[in-house]
């Protein structure tokens, strides 16, 4: 903004400012309105609601599973979305940091006269982007399970099967949730985006022997299930099993 | 019958009945008790000259066009008045210590009298509080608000974002549940990602290399007096020059001149 | 219109420069000397609060913290093939918040092929991730470490195998002192399972992270001091 620029907009504010209405009591009346509906909700939430109180602090638990507060929770996805061990400062300090200071700074480099939304294309694409971003980030961090657990309903197909095929799914989901499958395994909305490939249609692509096969004598890093195999072979059948049922009807 | 007029007796001057002067009725105690607002405002006044003050705060203008989306401001900040207030009375009850924090947690929960009802303000004031204030933010940001001559104000605004983000994170370990433990053990991890500083950083927020003794006060203490000091102060900064400056129009209102004051005359 | 003052160049005695009471010699102003005099004492009163809350605040970072040694049972208790978890307390007097779990295994020649000691004969490993601290949780089934906040994998001998955690999960010094395995100080390693001091998660030790990542000064110490 140039200096003829700012005395224009002054002098189009002061007469607008000067159209206007008292702050007292118009503008005080609308916030004192807004402010009941905002203490309204807050009281309303909380005796709905509750305080929730967990189970007490333990720095022993190996079975906790930390999730922060949901407006964190676009943080928390950007952590797991940002995978490579070099980058993790980049996703913890770097781009947070980064993301401040454009904010602090916004005034300092978009400079330009225009207020209208619709006449700053950049700026509001920006913003919308922004908004959607962290909205989705938002949302799939809320989405993010514990990698032991599955949920997921038997597919049709299974069901159709019989009562007995309904419940080695269900046993085998169980197997795969203990084992630590989803670390690096997707299936359907559980678990992580690799390193291995989504199992949502493996039972699909690759045969129930060939899936035993590839348990047992894995490519690395993946481990080899042969112990489980030989000391537990009635839960190793139901994994095997559990996974051949996957073909990848959920999304349809 | 017609009324007799009897011409008055002539009195000298100085005997008349005075006529009343606006300010000489007031003699009975009704009336003084009637003016005794106004007069005890006006003693105070008299003494602290705030009435100029008052009336450049209440009887400026808002510019024509100002909508619900203005009151956004001022509803973030009944959300932090809601967090003042109802964390002082939490405080009342709460033990910053790590062996005791849960059970008075519980106890304010559980047993005190309204005890639930106050935690659940104060916990769900947090979540209204940070909706608002990026409303708040939105709005400031699409009405290209934060330009001139409101350029202070937007980074002002961005340090109390900053410093909400911050409350909510030390807030969040106080209760000393399962959640809260972890999420500090990850929310101070995360600060000590930065090189070189990183380190000195979290064991500074930890008083020491694992979580101690001290950890918990030490973030009741930021969170119960160094934040919320440093934010109001900043809200009355923002609120001065929210005051000097005047809020926005919205960005589609044009000023209604005279087009005849732009047509050259002869 | 006023007489032109005759601008005397930069002399260094106030007397000179035409300023009225000046003393001989003297070479500043009794205004900009004042000045000079509040700003000094308004800098040393905001020291003399700064400072010491300043040190007392930041006391704790150079604090000499002793980890004492835990024992956790009888040498017969751990296999070489699989992890025993134990409990061991960091710090005293504060609960179950002061105390971690860890991971014990008998040191087994064929898979570790770090030098032996006489601080490593039982493996203890952390249950800190190394990505941010989350607790993660031995998984017999695969024989991985599992992370549940942002999917860091380990393998057995606490290297990662998958996710984002930036170095091997810590270990601990164990030792066997009367027929008991104990658990003492916490080290890093990095992924070629070198001992460094302990440093926090998320912080690699891999190339130059050593440098960019210090440890506290008073914890830079080996098991037996």
């Amino acid at each position: 903004m140039n200096h003829r620029q700012k005395e224009e907009y002054l002098r189009e504010y002061s007469i607008l400012k000067n159209q206007g209405k008292p702050f007292w009591p118009y503008a005080v009346a609308k916030d004192g309105a807004m402010a009941a509906v905002v203490i309204g909700s807050i009281i309303l939430m909380s005796i709905v609601l509750g305080a929730e109180l967990g189970p007490k602090a333990d720095g022993t638990t190996t079975t906790y599973v930390p999730r922060p507060e949901w407006y964190f929770f676009f943080l928390f996805e950007l952590l797991r979305i940002i995978k490579p061990p070099e980058l993790v400062p980049l996703a913890t300090i770097g781009i947070p940091t980064i993301c401040m200071i454009l904010l602090f700074l916004l005034p300092f480099y978009d400079r330009g006269p225009e207020r209208r939304p619709e006449k700053r294309p950049i700026a509001t694409t920006a913003g919308i982007f922004t908004i959607v971003a962290m909205g989705y980030l938002t949302y799939l961090g809320a989405a993010a399970g514990s990698p032991n657990e599955i949920e997921m309903e038997p597919p049709p197909s299974v069901v159709a099967q019989g009562e007995q095929m309904v419940e080695q799914f269900e046993s085998g989901k169980q197997v795969v949730a203990q084992a630590g499958c989803l670390a690096c395994h997707k299936i359907g909305e559980n678990g992580n985006d690799g390193p291995g490939p989504h199992l949502d249609d493996i039972g699909a692509r690759v045969g129930r022997d060939a899936i035993a096969r590839t348990m047992v004598n894995p490519t690395a890093p993946m481990p080899s299930y042969a112990q489980l195999q030989e000391e537990n072979p009635e839960r190793f059948n139901n994994l095997v099993a559990f996974l051949s049922q996957l073909k990848g009807e959920e999304e349809e | 019958m017609p009324k007799l007029k009897l011409p008055a007796p002539p009195v000298p001057p100085a005997f008349k009945p005075k006529p009343r002067r606006p300010d000489e009725h007031q003699h009975t105690a009704i009336d003084h008790a009637k003016e005794g607002g106004i007069g005890a405002i006006g003693w105070v006044d008299e003494r602290m000259g705030a009435s100029g003050f008052g009336r450049w705060l209440m009887f400026r203008k808002v510019p024509k066009g100002t909508n619900w989306f203005y009151t956004l401001g001022s509803a973030t900040m009944f959300a932090f008045l809601n967090q003042a207030i109802t964390g002082v009375f939490l405080a009342m009850y709460y033990d910053p210590n790590a062996i005791n924090a849960y059970e008075s947690v519980r106890y304010i929960s559980n047993e005190a009298f309204l005890g639930e009802f106050v935690r659940g303000m104060h916990k769900w004031g947090s979540s209204v509080m940070v909706i608002l204030i990026f409303l708040h933010m939105a709005r400031t940001f699409f009405f290209g608000a934060y330009k001139y001559p409101r350029e202070l104000n937007w980074v002002i605004g961005v340090a109390l974002l900053i410093l909400t983000m911050a409350m909510s994170f030390t807030g969040y370990l106080l209760p000393f549940d399962q959640r809260s433990y972890w999420a500090t053990v990850v929310g101070v991890n995360i600060n000590g990602t930065g090189p070189l500083v990183g380190p000195y950083l979290s064991d500074f927020l930890r008083a020491g290399p694992d979580f101690t003794a001290t950890t918990l006060s030490r973030f009741y203490a930021i969170h119960m007096m160094l934040i919320p000091g440093a934010i109001a102060a900043l809200i009355g900064a923002h609120l001065y020059l929210v005051t000097k400056h005047g809020t926005t129009a919205p960005p589609w209102m044009k000023a209604e001149t005279d087009p005849d004051l732009r047509t050259e005359k002869e | 219109m006023p007489p032109k003052r005759k601008h005397v160049t930069k002399s260094k005695y106030t007397a000179d420069r035409q300023i009225p009471g000046a003393f001989e010699g003297e070479t500043i102003t009794r205004r900009r000397f004042m000045t000079g005099g509040a700003h000094l004492g308004g800098a040393v009163a905001t020291m003399a609060i700064v400072l010491p809350a300043a040190g007392f605040a930041f006391g704790p970072v150079f604090e000499k913290v002793d980890q004492p040694w835990n024992p956790v049972g009888p040498p017969d208790d751990f296999p070489d093939d699989t992890y025993v978890p134990a409990v061991v307390t960091l710090i005293n007097d504060i609960g179950q918040g002061g105390k971690t779990t860890v991971y014990l295994r008998k040191r087994n020649p064929e898979i570790d092929t770090e030098p032996a000691d006489e601080y490593n004969q039982w493996i203890a490993l952390s249950t800190r991730c190394m990505h941010l601290g989350c607790p993660v949780r031995f998984v017999e089934a695969s024989g991985r470490f599992i992370c549940p906040c942002h999917g860091g994998v380990y393998g057995f001998r606490g290297e990662v195998t998958g996710g984002p955690p930036v170095r091997p999960l810590d270990r601990f010094y164990t030792r066997l002192k009367n027929g008991q395995v104990e658990v003492g100080p916490r080290y890093s390693v990095n992924s070629e399972l070198d001992r460094f001091s302990p440093r926090d998660p998320g912080e690699p030790l891999d190339g130059v992270g050593q440098y960019l990542y210090p440890s506290r000064p008073t914890i830079r110490k080996g098991p037996n001091q």
